[in-house]
């Protein structure tokens, strides 16, 4: 039985506003002083899609103004593209938008997604490991770009007990978690640490996810 | 194995998966489709090329008459192409250094841009001079002159910095050649058209001549335009201009140009008006194309990608 396949998360809309109107830009917490032009993308996986608006800011100069996660997940959305996030960038040069946009989706067709946990993949594990943060997920987690993380979302469950496993078997150290339920109804948690601490705890707790798959009761 | 940037994170999971048990491994990655090789080049033969678009590229230097592969362009047109634009491109991202006027022997002004970027989308500042410019320029420049040269960036500091202080002398020379006396030679940086009416006005010119990079064509990143005005004030309009564009070795060379605009600046005077109002017929035989309305040869192509 298969584990660990990789689920794609998929992008439903990408759009352009070159010159978008300052309300607008203020109600989405651009400033219209230094943003003129958004992109917007949806996608079906929200946590995949944050690492990718963080990685468009090391490749373009840009700003993640909004970006949050729609309530009950991608199984419930509220019309066909709208997916399980809405991601809002803003810059100065409509151009940049180009090349933030071209880097999100690479990252999303290329690197973040959610793995199944068991043999259908109904359980998923996002245990993604971002080397060098950019400068939106940074600001978050109150590091510095270019450190790395460890960014992990799993079931409430499967997440709670596999955060305990990750914490204990890497030097890592909890930045932020993310109890359930969130938006989505997932859990998450971001741990700091070297780059292989932060790749080992990743695995370890994509492993701890599988084994509460395996055997969801121990009595 | 793909050619795309590893994830770290996907290569991880693999292994883990073996770990696990797994005895099926990740489903390889999809496999590139074959690549075929490019079709030999093809040009249109030339019993295909239409005559017609032969004609008419003789008049022009648009993109006229050059075949086409299927419903595509020919591969060296698009390299052409493309190489044409990233010169222009080039040219506009170019900036004026500081220092370079100082260095050069001329007064430096600045208009009220504050960087390049600014520069090139508030056209309105840069038609005005930043106060201590304008200070600084209105107590030292020499007053009440016949002509008024500036030398300035405009839309390509690459042609500036080429051309440009050889068109400057060269237009002094041909100006006291004629017995008017020039004012205070000058460059200003971020400079728009319209700014030759502030300096021309504080210094009292009778006219104010502007040497400045034109906005760059596919391919010519290096052509300066002049634009003249008899009576230079804050508020003319273009229609009280004249002007003479393409000043570079494969339009008018700056030598000829320098005496042409020399001509104009006479006729300006003869005449105490420029702009739509202005008689060029008098010395049309000196002025060559530039009395002939808009009417220019078209200029030679230069290959930037080898055919």
């Amino acid at each position: 039985m298969p584990v660990l396949e990789a689920l794609l998360p998929r992008v439903l809309a990408v759009r352009r506003i070159p010159g978008a109107d300052p309300a607008l830009l203020r109600a989405y917490g651009a400033d219209p002083e230094r943003h003129r032009s958004l992109g917007l993308i949806t996608v079906d996986q929200d946590d995949p899609t944050y690492v990718a608006l963080d990685e468009a800011t090391k490749h373009a100069r840009v700003d993640v103004v909004y970006a949050r996660s729609f309530y009950a997940g991608s199984k419930h959305q509220s019309g066909p593209l709208s997916g399980e996030i809405l991601g809002v960038i803003a810059s100065d040069d409509p151009s940049e938008i180009d090349s933030a946009l071209d880097a999100i989706l690479q990252t999303l067709a290329h690197d973040a997604c959610f793995y199944g946990a068991n043999a259908d993949s109904s359980i998923a594990v996002f245990p993604h490991v971002i080397a060098s943060l950019g400068h939106y997920l940074s600001a978050q987690a109150g590091l510095r770009p270019g450190e790395p993380m460890a960014y992990l979302v799993a079931p409430p469950l499967e997440g709670t007990l596999a955060l305990d496993f990750a914490l204990k078997s890497a030097d890592v150290r909890l930045l932020k978690a993310f109890p359930p339920p969130t938006e989505t109804n997932f859990t998450a948690a971001w741990l700091a640490g070297d780059l292989p601490a932060c790749e080992a705890a990743a695995m370890a707790y994509a492993e701890a996810v599988v084994d509460v798959a395996r055997q969801p009761r121990d009595r | 194995m793909s050619l795309r940037p590893l994830s770290r994170t996907r290569d991880l999971v693999a292994q883990l998966r073996r770990q696990l048990g797994e005895d099926d491994p990740m489903p390889p990655r999809a496999p590139l489709p074959p690549v075929e090789l490019p079709p030999q080049r093809v040009f249109p033969s030339p019993s295909r090329r239409s005559r017609l678009a032969d004609l008419a590229a003789a008049h022009t230097t648009a993109l006229v008459g050059i075949g086409s592969v299927g419903t595509r362009y020919a591969t060296d047109v698009v390299l052409q192409f493309q190489a044409e634009l990233a010169v222009a491109h080039g040219a506009v991202a170019t900036e004026l250094p500081e220092e370079w006027a100082v260095a050069q022997g001329y007064v430096s002004l600045g208009s009220r841009v504050t960087s390049h970027r600014e520069f090139l989308l508030r056209p309105d500042l840069g038609r005005r001079l930043a106060p201590e410019s304008a200070e600084r320029w209105a107590a030292t420049c020499r007053k009440e002159v016949d002509v008024q040269p500036i030398l300035a960036d405009g839309l390509s500091a690459v042609a500036t910095q080429g051309a440009g202080p050889a068109l400057m002398s060269a237009f002094i020379a041909e100006c006291e050649k004629r017995g008017f006396s020039t004012g205070t030679p000058v460059c200003a940086r971020h400079a728009r058209v319209w700014l030759e009416d502030e300096i021309g006005e504080l210094a009292r010119a009778k006219v104010a001549v502007i040497l400045l990079g034109e906005r760059p064509g596919l391919g010519t990143g290096d052509g300066l335009s002049a634009y003249l005005v008899y009576g230079p004030k804050v508020g003319n309009t273009d229609g009280q201009r004249n002007m003479m564009s393409n000043i570079h070795n494969r339009g008018t060379p700056p030598v000829d140009a320098a005496r042409r605009l020399a001509v104009m600046a006479q006729l300006m005077l003869e005449q105490k008006t420029s702009g739509v109002h202005l008689d060029l017929s008098p010395r049309a035989a000196e002025l060559g194309e530039a009395a002939r309305g808009g009417y220019r040869a078209p200029q030679v192509r230069t290959r930037l990608v080898e055919g």
